[in-house]
């Protein structure tokens, strides 16, 4: 009975032990994660359900129920058509991203004389595509093609896509530089990601006779699937924090109006969240599914 | 000789033929190549492809640097493209001292490198824990830890903001250290990730062979985990480096005393260059003042860029060898 005893109590300690140490090494973390993230959540879905007035030395909170979520999509006429309409971009452009930056980083990724300075060259993004710099460049015009006025695309777009959707593709292409800008961390992945598969590969479709265009077909793009996950993943991550968006706009000018403040502005924000939060759930979805299938075949 | 004769009547046509097919062989392998990069016709579309977009990239920089050093009148005068008539050092001189640009310079550079260097080795850490090591619940905290991505710091801005004014953390170096400290610094979750791929994708006889030799976990992580992550710590640094040097938004509400960043100056240089349009400056584009942004702009990116030309070939390496993607 007592070296049982004993044994269990030796069997806990050691337990106690290595969940001590791998605890102590996540201690930062998780103070971090309860101090300046769990309750800012909190705190911050609390204010969604209240109206917030700032008083001298704090806030004054006036319950208010659902109604801040209600109002945005019933009183508020100018919330739910910018998420419509930024949600429609951001639907054209991330598949435009990532398509391009697939692109870039397979040539990229060839051997010839000079790849060094073009790498460098397109690590520029890297650098200060997330700036204030950019922005400031953007504000003065400097990264336009003024192709759109050129060729007068106007009504060329209305006739193939329909007036419905001609506005969302035109301001699409009117921010084809700006695209181009947030490619550059998808690159990054993408080249990062084709050293992984193997050389050898390629040598035996050789020999067997596949065409260099077969080859990416099926080696290339289906082990580049994971990457394309995580490519979109970071994009629509990219995109919807991006400061100068509409709808982040649209709540940044509602925090300090008086008559809607932090609480409704907190409401948009997690509504926004919600449709963003949505739309990844869905991606991982399909991509979950397409790499089990993958899986299943071979 | 007759039988030659017959035989070359009977077969010349084909040896003729497989010459020919040769030849033509030669030329579509010289032209289109054995690999899709091969070819001379594919190296000159590749070429061409990559140029155009690479001058798409360049284009915004040379541009901020002729606006930078075109003097007014050049500016104003439209059969000015890109080479100003006179080059002028003097948008330099009004930008260094709209923005002072030393002290900013020192404020921007004591921020990033301090909270890279803390974020590096917090994130290694965090990453190891849920990489190698027994923890409770390890499920949930990776999928909190991604959550952490996801949200958006627009949404917990003000009870941060908050909290900092308690914490009396506002317009000091601490409110972006102390984050970091604790393992939520700009993208923290991110690197954590980049250092959790990192840590799993190394043996464990590794560790194995460390624990036989009596080294506790502290000793194996210090001495042999972390010199072995030397590539994806210099990665996650320089990214690091240059989302804390580039941050705007944060900065924008917690440092707006005295100890602010680069990105905030240049945001407010229009208002130091001509305090009598205060409050309208959207509504303006400003000629007299867009060389001197320029300027500004080229003097807050040139840092990074020097550091990041030095770094570059570990940092393509490093990314390549880091297994970030795996």
């Amino acid at each position: 009975m007592k070296p049982s005893n004993e044994i269990s109590r030796q069997r806990r300690l050691f337990h106690s032990k290595r969940y001590g140490i791998g605890l102590l090494f996540m201690l930062p973390w998780l103070i971090g994660f309860c101090v300046f993230v769990a309750v800012p959540i909190g705190w911050s879905i609390f204010m969604s359900l209240h109206k917030v007035s700032v008083v001298p030395g704090g806030f004054k909170y006036e319950r208010f129920g659902l109604k801040n979520f209600k109002d945005a999509f019933v009183v508020d006429n100018v919330f739910p058509i910018e998420l419509i309409t930024y949600f429609q971009q951001m639907l054209l452009m991330v598949p435009i991203i990532v398509i391009f930056a697939l692109l870039i980083s397979l040539m990229l990724n060839q051997r010839f004389p000079g790849r060094f300075i073009f790498r460098a060259i397109f690590f520029l993004p890297v650098i200060f595509a997330t700036g204030q710099v950019l922005s400031e460049l953007f504000a003065q015009g400097a990264g336009e093609i003024p192709f759109l006025e050129q060729y007068n695309l106007q009504p060329m777009v209305e006739k193939y896509v329909g007036l419905q959707f001609a506005t969302t593709v035109m301001d699409v292409l009117g921010r084809v530089v700006l695209i181009l800008w947030y490619s550059g961390v998808q690159i990054l992945i993408f080249i990062a990601g084709f050293q992984t598969i193997s050389p050898s590969v390629y040598e035996a479709v050789r020999i067997d006779g596949a065409s260099p265009w077969d080859s990416f077909w099926k080696i290339t793009l289906p082990a580049s699937v994971p990457f394309i996950s995580l490519n979109v993943l970071y994009t629509i991550i990219d995109l919807f924090t991006f400061p100068l968006n509409p709808v982040l706009q649209h709540i940044r000018a509602n925090m300090f109006k008086i008559d809607t403040g932090y609480g409704y502005a907190s409401a948009l924000a997690w509504i926004y969240f919600g449709f963003v939060f949505a739309l990844i759930a869905v991606v991982l979805w399909l991509f979950g599914r397409s790499m089990k299938s993958r899986g299943k075949r071979s | 000789m007759n039988a030659t004769r017959v035989i070359i009547r009977k077969f010349g046509g084909q040896a003729k033929a497989i010459f020919w097919s040769r030849a033509v062989q030669r030329i579509k392998v010289f032209v289109l190549g054995r690999n899709v990069s091969d070819g001379l016709l594919a190296k000159l579309i590749l070429y061409l492809l990559l140029s155009i977009v690479a001058y798409l990239y360049v284009q915004p920089i040379l541009y901020m640097i002729s606006t930078a050093l075109k003097p007014l009148s050049d500016l104003l005068d439209p059969t000015v493209k890109w080479i100003p008539r006179v080059v002028t050092w003097e948008n330099f001189q009004t930008a260094v001292k709209g923005i002072k640009y030393p002290e900013a310079l020192q404020n921007t550079a004591i921020i990033a490198i301090s909270c890279s260097v803390v974020q590096v080795l917090i994130c290694a850490m965090t990453g190891y824990a849920l990489a190698k090591l027994a923890v409770p619940f390890k499920g949930l905290i990776t999928a909190l830890v991604i959550l952490t991505f996801l949200i958006p710091p627009q949404i917990i801005i003000i009870p941060l903001y908050v909290i900092y004014s308690k914490l009396s953390l506002l317009n000091t170096l601490f409110v972006f250290l102390i984050p970091a400290i604790f393992g939520q610094g700009l993208k923290s979750a991110l690197f954590i990730l980049i250092f959790r791929q990192f840590f799993k994708s190394q043996p464990l006889s590794l560790e194995e062979a460390a624990k036989l030799d009596g080294a506790s976990t502290a000793r194996l992580f210090f001495g042999i985990m972390l010199p072995l992550a030397r590539s994806a710590c210099l990665v996650v640094f320089l990214f690091s480096f240059i989302w804390y040097w580039n941050m705007y938004y944060e900065p924008s509400w917690f440092l707006t005393d005295n100890f602010t960043p680069l990105s905030i100056r240049l945001d407010r240089l229009e208002d130091v260059l001509n305090p009598s349009l205060l409050g309208q400056r959207n509504t303006i584009d400003n000629p007299a003042t867009e060389s001197s942004k320029m300027a500004a702009a080229f003097l807050i990116i040139l840092p990074p860029i020097l550091v990041f030309m030095f770094l570059q070939r570990w940092f393509v390496t490093g990314i390549e060898r880091t297994g970030i993607v795996e």
